[in-house]
């Protein structure tokens, strides 16, 4: 009944989020969908969304499930991406009930 | 000293000062985001509309000409001295000090807007066209930070996902620059008789409206100051003192040799001490995403804000005035 795909979570500044998107769009991935972070703690530091009215250091959540051909062709941008910007990636397998829409 | 005590002891500056040490404070209180957008919309709408319907109520003359040159010019050349100062002065290494300077280079609107409401309660009256001086001084800093970043370095790659002229809709397009322009243009073709029609919405609340963002401010400066202190040395933390003294100064002389009068030189001033904290670190973000925000924005919104809305206008219009007898 269920079906295996890849979901690629990315978590990652806001200023940074079209140019995350324009990398899933180029890559071939189906779809994604981007939620916004309220706040968090890492490297010693704590952000908060809503810390200042440029928001420029507001956090960003994007998520995309998809078959593993057009993941794998996001992580190397991603990579060159996160080398640059504040963010974290993460891969994981998950069981999608159509997989048509993926 | 009574102009430095009416300045201290005016609501925006005691609702700044509460939101400040109830940040310190560590206070849960907190003004929804979207809340406070829609506040800072208000302001740029209402400071836009009033120096529009002033620009045409005389014409745009070579003098005006000449102040926006200026204010360019000015925009172009404070981060040049404020790099140097923060390269020799400080630890911040080149990537930082250029994205420091950007924001000392560009412009603070409600920093702007403070000033106009010390210098109406004052008794002077500034000139519509500083307006448009304030839009046109938000970008140039920018430009020279990045070629102060890339100065003897090799040109990086372009990040991965960007796209050609993502920093320029950014920082000629960014929310403040369309609507400090648009409402500019707005009342200027409207003229006084439009601006009756809307005179209950966008000039009588104004005052309150701006406490309630000066709260908010106060707030934001307070929780980057005690978060974000610990990135500042002693000699960047004078940075966001000594800078806008300078600048002060620089933005004085050339208002002199331009013959504005008392308020606009004033203005032009405050213009010229004021630090960015809503367009400049956006574009930093795009342009130099290794630069720490926290140090930028500590010093822009913790350190020099609080500092121009407490003692930097009173003396600059103190100064003004002396300049100007």
């Amino acid at each position: 009944m269920m079906h295996e795909k890849i979901r690629l979570e990315l978590i990652i500044e806001r200023m940074a989020m079209r140019r995350a998107c324009r990398i899933l769009e180029t890559a071939g991935v189906p779809g994604y969908t981007v939620l916004p972070a309220l706040s968090g703690f890492g490297r010693a530091n704590h952000w908060q969304r809503d810390r200042d009215l440029s928001a420029s250091q507001d956090m960003v959540v994007i998520i995309s499930i998809s078959d593993e051909a057009p993941i794998a062709n996001v992580l190397l941008e991603m990579h060159a991406l996160l080398d640059q910007h504040i963010g974290i990636l993460n891969t994981s397998p998950v069981h999608v009930l159509r997989p048509d829409r993926f | 000293m009574d102009l430095l005590l009416s300045t201290l002891l005016s609501p925006m500056v005691l609702f700044f000062a509460l939101g400040l040490s109830a940040a310190l404070l560590k206070s849960q209180m907190t003004i929804p985001e979207a809340f406070a957008k829609g506040l800072s919309v208000y302001l740029m709408m209402a400071i836009g509309l009033k120096g529009g319907v002033e620009m045409a109520r005389s014409e745009i003359s070579l003098h005006v000409w000449s102040v926006f040159a200026a204010g360019i010019l000015l925009s172009f050349v404070l981060p040049l001295l404020a790099f140097t100062a923060l390269r020799l002065t400080s630890k911040l290494d080149r990537i930082d000090a250029a994205a420091t300077a950007a924001h000392y280079g560009s412009i603070s609107i409600v920093t702007f807007v403070a000033a106009t409401q010390v210098i109406y309660a004052a008794g002077l009256q500034t000139s519509g066209y500083m307006v448009a001086v304030a839009a046109l001084m938000e970008a140039p800093a920018i430009m020279t930070a990045l070629l102060l970043a890339q100065c003897g370095q090799q040109k990086p790659p372009s990040v991965a996902g960007s796209e050609s002229g993502e920093l320029y809709r950014e920082v000629l397009l960014n929310a403040s620059v369309v609507v400090l322009v648009g409402a500019l243009a707005i009342g200027w073709i409207s003229g006084e008789s439009g601006m009756e029609r809307i005179a209950p919405f966008f000039v009588d609340p104004f005052q309150g409206v701006l406490c309630l963002f000066l709260l908010d401010m106060g707030l934001s400066a307070g929780r980057g100051l005690r978060q974000g202190w610990r990135q500042l040395d002693f000699s960047a933390l004078v940075f966001g003192l000594y800078m806008p003294l300078i600048s002060a100064a620089i933005a004085s002389g050339i208002a002199w040799v331009l013959r504005m009068p008392t308020a606009d030189m004033a203005l032009l001033m405050v213009l010229a001490a004021s630090a960015s904290y809503i367009a400049v670190p956006a574009a930093m973000r795009l342009a130099l995403p290794k630069a720490k925000p926290s140090i930028y924005l500590t010093l822009s919104l913790g350190v020099t804000f609080p500092f121009n809305l407490a003692v930097g206008i009173p003396l600059y219009l103190f100064i003004a005035k002396l300049i100007q007898g």
